[in-house]
């Protein structure tokens, strides 16, 4: 990533400032939401930020703003971040996914008639059949950004016969309190059928909330579930 | 976690060298002159009762005879420490309301190691109206009430009312469990079980929640190297039907058991050079290891029972099995 210059703000804080911006924007509140606002017009970070918060970027317009129209900053932003940062041929399967989940959402949030966006990369799938399930838990909650209705499909379906997998993953997160890594697991949990009852994944989710809801990225991946899929509170 | 026959090699390694240990550090538990007056408890009579209840459950269920008879030599010499029992009528006489000496006599008892004068104070102590006040939690009521049953008294309370408020009764979230509320699920499992003997007991909806939720508690405690609570956990789904087999958490168990055969509590501590200050910081998490082996190694037996393997120099000597067999559920 880029080199951190005197004076400039670090990415973690762009990328936590652009989180807050999401999610206030999922849950209803602000001005109409454009990616373009929550970023710092023209900051060399802003590609980067987009980039790790992936399809989270532009889960707002998959709420009711599909209407309003995307504006040419949005559009640039996206194609500068796609263009700048693909996943490499050695890339790991979760910088590939989540690449690949900017990309599906760029097709299904922000239509074009200029010019199309990028074919979706190919991304492997045997993880999903073969990690144990720690490792499983860990790679899910670093594609929570994929937990987004219509988004990565076959994904969602490979994980439905990993549910009670992923829940244990969530009772390891909530226990070791890696409250990102609870949050995100939490989020595709929300987006699965057949989660164990006795989870208790709507208290959980409200619980990761309250205990790390101090770190914008946890707070988003809580409201996503809440506003997309109804769990949690 | 996979249910089958486990690893029987590694669990017979695990509960020999734990039982080897015991009987080296047995002068460790023996009571001191002043177990009735001034001594603590929790040194003294805490680690005999664990020594008993423990080594019960193995000599009279451990499918190798060699091990029957190494746990069944510690148990007798925990007895000969009561004095045969009359340690328990000196205890009960100087204090008539508390329940350890009830909980610890009802080892023995179970076992038909029974003592007059005990017999006859705990028909009149455990009678009054007193006896029936609520416990420290219900946990520890879940106990009584076991050790009531093991000696034949009256039950002060209904078993299943005191269970469905428990920890385990409550089926609390997986993920809202701290230490302490680990214990007291593992021990709601052995009071409710009688200590792995009766597993039919554990009803469809609580083993469910165990088979469920045990992968992720055993990770998150051996992460922390909390052998002891990792060994009681292994002991629980020892206690599921078709006991699933966490190969991992053994093997690292095993990996956490000393040279000389002792599991430390933690690994997080290192272990006192001490021999005293040693035992303290292992005899529990030994015995624990050693039982959760015994339970396991049933199991195992169970999932495959016409290949039973024989120890050297041994015949075909079926062990007492007081287990229900699974296919019977």
């Amino acid at each position: 990533m880029a080199e951190q210059t005197q004076g400039a703000v670090p990415l973690s804080a762009v990328i936590a400032d652009a989180a807050t911006g999401v999610a206030l924007a999922l849950q209803g509140g602000g001005d109409p939401y454009a990616l373009s606002r929550i970023l710092r017009q023209g900051d060399p970070l802003a590609p980067a930020a987009v980039r790790v918060l992936g399809a989270d970027a532009l889960a707002p317009y998959a709420l009711e703003h599909r209407a309003v129209p995307v504006g040419a900053d949005d559009e640039a932003v996206v194609r500068q971040t796609l263009a700048a940062f693909p996943p490499g041929a050695d890339a790991s399967d979760v910088s590939a996914w989540s690449y690949r989940g900017l990309v599906e959402a760029t097709h299904a949030y922000l239509p074009s008639h200029a010019r199309p966006w990028p074919r979706p990369p190919e991304t492997g799938a045997e993880w999903t059949a073969a990690d144990p399930w720690p490792r499983l838990a860990h790679r899910v909650s670093q594609l929570a950004a994929l937990a987004l209705p219509g988004l990565a499909a076959d994904l969602e379906e490979q994980l439905t016969s990993r549910t009670d997998d992923l829940a244990r993953g969530f009772v390891r997160a909530v226990r070791r309190r890696d409250w990102l890594q609870a949050a995100g697991v939490g989020r595709w949990l929300a987006r699965l059928p057949d989660v164990p009852p006795t989870l208790g994944l709507d208290a959980g989710l409200a619980f990761v909330r309250q205990m790390g809801g101090g770190d914008p990225r946890v707070a988003l991946h809580v409201v996503a579930a809440q506003r997309f899929f109804g769990r949690g509170w | 976690m996979t249910a089958g026959r486990g690893d029987p090699d590694l669990l017979d390694r695990i509960v020999g060298g734990s039982l080897g240990w015991l009987t080296a550090m047995r002068d460790f538990f023996r009571l001191p002159p002043d177990t009735t007056t001034d001594a603590d408890p929790n040194l003294t009579l805490k680690p005999l009762g664990e020594l008993a209840e423990l080594t019960q459950l193995i000599a009279s269920s451990h499918p190798c005879a060699e091990f029957r008879d190494a746990a069944g030599r510690l148990f007798a010499f925990a007895w000969r420490e009561t004095r045969a029992g009359a340690l328990f009528a000196e205890l009960i006489r100087g204090e008539p309301y508390a329940t350890y000496p009830v909980e610890i006599y009802g080892v023995f008892a179970q076992a038909g190691l029974r003592h007059p004068a005990v017999e006859e104070l705990v028909l009149t102590t455990t009678g009054l109206r007193g006896w029936r006040v609520a416990r420290e939690d219900h946990t520890r009521t879940l106990g009584v009430l076991n050790a009531e049953r093991r000696i034949g008294l009256a039950q002060h309370a209904d078993f299943d009312t005191a269970f469905a408020r428990t920890g385990l009764g409550l089926l609390p979230e997986p993920w809202a469990l701290d230490r302490k509320a680990a214990y007291g699920l593992t021990h709601d499992v052995f009071h409710l079980t009688d200590w792995g003997r009766n597993r039919r007991r554990l009803a469809p909806e609580a083993a469910g929640y165990l088979r469920l939720w045990l992968p992720s508690w055993l990770e998150n405690w051996q992460e922390e190297q909390l052998w002891d609570l990792v060994g009681e956990l292994l002991a629980v789904a020892a206690c599921l039907p078709a006991a699933p087999y966490d190969a991992a958490a053994w093997q690292r168990l095993a990996a956490a058991q000393a040279a000389d055969g002792s599991v430390p509590e933690t690994g997080a501590a290192p272990r006192p050079t001490d021999p005293a200050e040693a035992f303290l910081a292992c005899y529990h998490s030994t015995l624990v290891t050693a039982f959760a082996g015994t339970l396991a190694r049933i199991a195992s037996d169970e999932a495959e029972p016409y290949a039973g393997p024989l120890v050297a120099g041994q015949t075909a000597v079926a062990g007492p099995t007081p287990y229900e067999s699974e296919a019977a559920l």
